[in-house]
């Protein structure tokens, strides 16, 4: 009880925004677009280019005869061509030229495109928001980059500053406890294991700068997490790995995890590799042995059962919300009414094309439905059953940018998760070998102590606070594009949006 | 309980290393063998030299899985990542490179594949592409069958089945019982389409022998008498010689000898099944029949008039064979199909076999959904063996993996191996919807997601009516 209050004080008060920091790559060289060429049998090093050059691709340092290799990653590209100090044109030899970076038409996938990967490193870079159709959708044909915005050309609220903007969520609608968020997303669970406790501590830090959540995942709940409970969410899923008493009474969200987008109607994977003695202790199980959380829930076998795991929250931690993360299948909407029946606060409605840690790719691709439809069809149907404004709808599994944040509340979410996108502030690429070996080459979703070396907390909780800024910003232009005040204005919206596939053409003949 | 299927895989490695996705280049003009990149990449793609350990060695590419840490972390940026031509132009548009890689790791692991990362592919596509599979949740349970706590069947029957049995006083059944046949699992290998060599023969069978499924073969090109159990003799051009009685007499050993034949489906079929079983009762036999616009009534036809099995085969590429709509796919052809058997009260006395462009594990589980009892596939046999399908061999040219050459052992547990992987998967889309037998799959549409349903239930409402449902997959 002695905590609560201590909450109440806290939300009395308004909180300043974070602090963005410049938090460049962590390594050397940074992967861009363009690539600045300088063709050295031409060059004759007369440093023309490092005098015109405002962004520092070219530099001759002091003492050195040569002009030192161009650093194509300052570059701006094609929108430097028209400028007075276009480094092509004043070569007096004509010995540089600019052209697409090789390494940058291999990164990215359909989903996260490679201007989504480097769009959302810059923004994890500056903080500052990204415009252009590039950073706003993918190349998946489908989904979230069929939907776009109709922005009306009247009553828009612009002059409006942008603090004035409200991004709060509300967590609770039920009667007990109300707990807010500033920004209306926060982290998706990520067990110890799956990543590193360097990963798990910068999310979490970034999550209390933003007044959100992180969550911790099914793999236990690490004591360095102590001093951000304020701001974890914990884990009870199928593998109950680390779920005990006191873990469920530190924190303000408990969620159930019944099943995850990316492989549903499967349990958690962990391969044997990545289960060091470490994750092994956290989780109660053997060093190196594979860990499958068994699924379902062998305790819940009907919508009572549920009621009953509701129940057993509610009794271990009384002020505590529950939320029930759920897959997508086809009766997801009863789903929906059943979780909110039980008595729970938040239902999280994680869609087919989520990240994951490990996954079989038939999983990945097939199971269960994207979250575009299911947002649609549980908002629908909860109006329906008069119970809409009593829960709180999350989306998550495949939602990329701050674009898509606000698609999925257009089409009926409260609020959404983030996953993969923290993760991509922290330079993933996306590569797809977080399962085997000694996890991610890029030190995120590793528990290997070398290549956890790679990311500091410090620098990985700047990344996410700048990333979440930048999305914050990107929300509060559209709301103010839109004629809003409130990101709850546009809750269920979908007259906002218009679909790609439902453009009608001319009518011929 | 029945006893336990489970397939038993040994680690079966290529032969020829793979085409892998990326291709890294270094500038040996930059290059100062420093040896960075050696100690960042974890997949062993550089390395120094053997010979002379000062230099670096070129990289090994197959073994790139695309991290970018050697190109961030090369002081002298000497390190290029390209994407592999020769990976992306394997196949065409319907076998993309990714069925490639993904066969050959399974034929060489006998794993599932199992990535980290959400999916990275199009929203949707075209035929198979265009349906989702179910899962249950919290209302109705999975089935935890992967790992084996919880037992799910995956064999299935070929042959006719009675809809009633009648008893007399006693209780005695007095309903003629049909022959029926069981395999363990709803994949059988059809007849090859190219790369006929005895060495493949040999392993194929050598397969489906140890799996206990069928195998399809031309008896004019192979036929092995130690393999009968498994072999099914496509049985063509009968009718063609009918009249001199000749078609049969040859066949005649083969029909006693095998538990099945196919037969290609003509007008005079229904003569031709009833003199096989003149010669042997016991002989199921399948029909095979081209999809087409006269489809449905030929499967129609053949159904009311007994017929026990029926093959419907579309194209290499899924795509249906004598049709108006060039573009209809077999995923479609087989619900109609399926429906209209269901409409008529006579699908549940008739086994569908169906094949062609079955490229994934995943096309087995929604070619059942969608109507058929079991599938056959051609194609990821071969893809097993190392195929390129760069039709080389169709040129008369020499094959890059050396197909002819192949060890008969080798490449039967290759196949086995696929077979395993692919079996698994099938129990993870069963257990994921909560289903215990494969044969409560079949037809299941209810628990399919297809595309044009759930764009049409949701977006139609929110969007208006009408939506050009354009399946755009372009990357």
């Amino acid at each position: 009880m002695r905590r609560s209050t201590q909450f109440l004080e806290r939300e009395g008060h308004t909180i300043s925004n974070p602090v963005i920091k410049f938090a460049p790559s962590n390594f050397p060289k940074d992967i861009c677009e363009v690539e600045v060429i300088r063709d050295v049998t031409k060059c004759i090093s007369c440093g023309m280019c490092a005098a015109v050059c405002p962004f520092g691709v070219h530099e001759r340092k002091t003492g050195y005869n040569r002009v030192s290799k161009p650093l194509s990653y300052l570059c701006i590209g094609d929108a430097c061509k028209d400028q007075p100090f276009y480094c092509v044109d004043h070569c007096p030899k004509k010995a540089l030229s600019v052209g697409q970076n090789q390494n940058y038409i291999s990164i990215g996938d359909s989903r996260w495109t490679r201007d989504l990967i480097l769009g959302t490193w810059k923004q994890a870079e500056k903080g500052l928001p990204l415009h252009g159709l590039k950073y706003e959708i993918g190349n998946s044909g489908g989904g979230f980059d069929r939907l776009f915005f109709k922005f009306p050309k009247e009553g828009r609220t612009e002059a409006i500053e942008n603090d004035a903007i409200n991004t709060e969520l509300e967590l609770n609608k039920r009667e007990g406890r109300k707990i807010s968020i500033r920004v209306p997303f926060y982290g998706g669970g990520m067990s110890f294991g799956s990543v590193s406790l360097k990963v798990m501590l910068a999310r979490a830090k970034a999550a209390r700068a933003w007044g959100t959540f992180t969550c911790t995942g099914e793999g236990g709940y690490p004591e360095a997490l102590k001093p951000y409970d304020d701001n974890m969410i914990t884990q009870v899923a199928t593998g109950l790995f680390g779920v005990s008493e006191e873990s469920l009474q530190r924190v303000r969200i408990v969620e159930f995890k019944y099943a995850q987008g990316a492989k549903p109607g499967l349990g958690g994977h962990l391969l044997g590799d990545k289960v060091t003695a470490e994750v092994a202790r956290m989780r109660e199980a053997v060093a190196g042995s594979s860990l499958f959380s068994p699924f379902p829930f062998h305790s819940v076998y009907s919508v009572e059962d549920h009621k009953k795991h509701v129940d057993w929250i509610k009794e271990i931690n009384p002020d505590a919300l529950v939320s029930v993360k759920v897959s997508t299948p086809s009766d997801v909407d009863m789903v929906a009414v059943g979780i909110y029946y039980a008595g729970a606060h938040i239902i999280h409605l994680d869609g087919s094309y989520g990240g994951t840690g490990a996954a079989p790719d038939i999983a990945k691709k097939n199971i269960a439905m994207p979250i575009e439809y299911a947002i649609p069809m549980v908002h629908e149907f909860l109006k329906e059953e008069g119970i809409r404004d009593k829960i709180t709808v999350i989306a998550s599994g495949g939602i990329r940018t701050a674009y898509d944040a606000a698609k999925a509340i257009a089409l009926g979410a409260d609020g959404i998760v983030i996953g993969t996108a923290d993760l991509v502030a922290l330079g993933c690429v996306r590569c797809g070998c977080c399962e085997s070996n000694r996890g991610c080459p890029r030190g995120i979703a590793t528990t290997d102590p070398e290549l956890s070396e790679i990311i500091t907390v410090e620098w990985g909780a700047q990344r996410i606070i700048n990333l979440y800024a930048a999305w914050r910003s990107t929300l509060i232009d559209i709301l103010k594009q839109l004629g809003m005040q409130s990101i709850t204005e546009l809750v269920g919206r979908h007259d906002c949006l218009i679909n790609a596939d439902y453009i009608k053409g001319k009518e011929t003949g | 309980m029945p006893k336990k299927y489970s397939i038993e895989r040994v680690l079966a490695p290529s032969r020829f290393p793979p085409v892998g996705k990326f291709v890294i280049e270094r500038n040996e003009k930059e290059c100062i063998h420093c040896g960075r990149c050696t100690l960042v990449c974890l997949y062993g793609v550089h390395k120094r030299r053997e010979d002379d350990p000062r230099f670096m060695s070129e990289p090994v590419n197959h073994l790139c899985k695309g991290c970018f840490r050697c190109i961030q972390e090369c002081p002298q940026e000497a390190l290029t990542i390209k994407n592999n031509d020769n990976y992306l132009l394997l196949g065409d548009s319907y076998w993309s490179p990714e069925i490639f890689s993904k066969i050959w790791y399974q034929a060489e692991t006998g794993s599932i594949p199992v990535s980290g990362a959400g999916y990275t592919g199009p929203f949707s596509g075209e035929g198979f592409d265009s349906m989702w599979t179910d899962m249950s949740e919290i209302v109705r349970p999975t089935r935890d069958g992967i790992h084996g706590r919880e037992y799910i069947s995956t064999s299935v029957d070929f042959g006719r089945k009675v809809p009633i049995l009648t008893f007399d006083t006693k209780g005695k059944i007095i309903s003629p019982l049909p022959q029926i046949c069981s395999i363990p699992m709803p994949i059988i290998f059809d007849v090859i389409p190219f790369g006929y060599s005895k060495n493949i023969y040999e392993a194929l069978a050598k397969a489906a022998s140890f799996l206990g499924t069928f195998m399809l073969i031309d008896p004019a090109e192979w036929f092995n008498s130690k393999y009968r159990a498994s072999l099914v003799p496509l049985l063509t051009d009968l009718s063609k010689n009918w009249n001199q009685k000749f078609g049969l007499l040859e066949f005649e050993g083969l029909i006693k000898k095998c538990k099945m034949v196919e037969v290609a489906y003509d007008r005079e079929v229904l003569k031709v099944i009833e003199e096989i079983k003149k010669i042997s009762t016991e002989t199921i036999i399948s029909v095979r029949v081209s999809f087409g616009d006269t489809t449905t009534k030929i499967v129609e036809e053949l159904a009311f008039a007994g017929a026990e099995v029926i093959h419907l085969c579309a194209d290499i590429n899924g795509k249906v064979i004598d049709s108006f709509d060039e573009q209809r796919f077999v995923k479609d052809a087989i619900l109609d199909t399926h429906k209209l058997l269901v409409d008529h009260k006579i699908r549940d006395e008739v086994t569908l076999m169906l094949s062609g462009g079955i490229a994934m594990a995943e096309h087995v589980a929604k070619a059942i959904i969608c109507g058929a009892d079991v599938t056959a596939i051609d194609l990821p046999l071969l893809i097993a063996l190392e195929c390129r399908y760069c039709k080389r061999c169709h040129d008369g040219l020499s094959c890059p993996v050396e197909l002819k050459a192949l060890n008969p052992d080798y490449g039967a547990q290759r196949i086995i191996n696929l077979m395993g992987a692919w079996r698994d998967q099938l129990l993870e889309v069963l257990g994921a919807m909560g289903l215990r037998d494969v044969r409560r799959l079949r037809g299941e549409v209810g628990r399919a997601i297809l595309y044009e349903d759930v764009q049409h239930e949701t977006f139609d409402t929110i969007f208006g009516e009408g939506g050009t449902h354009n399946i755009k997959s372009s990357y």
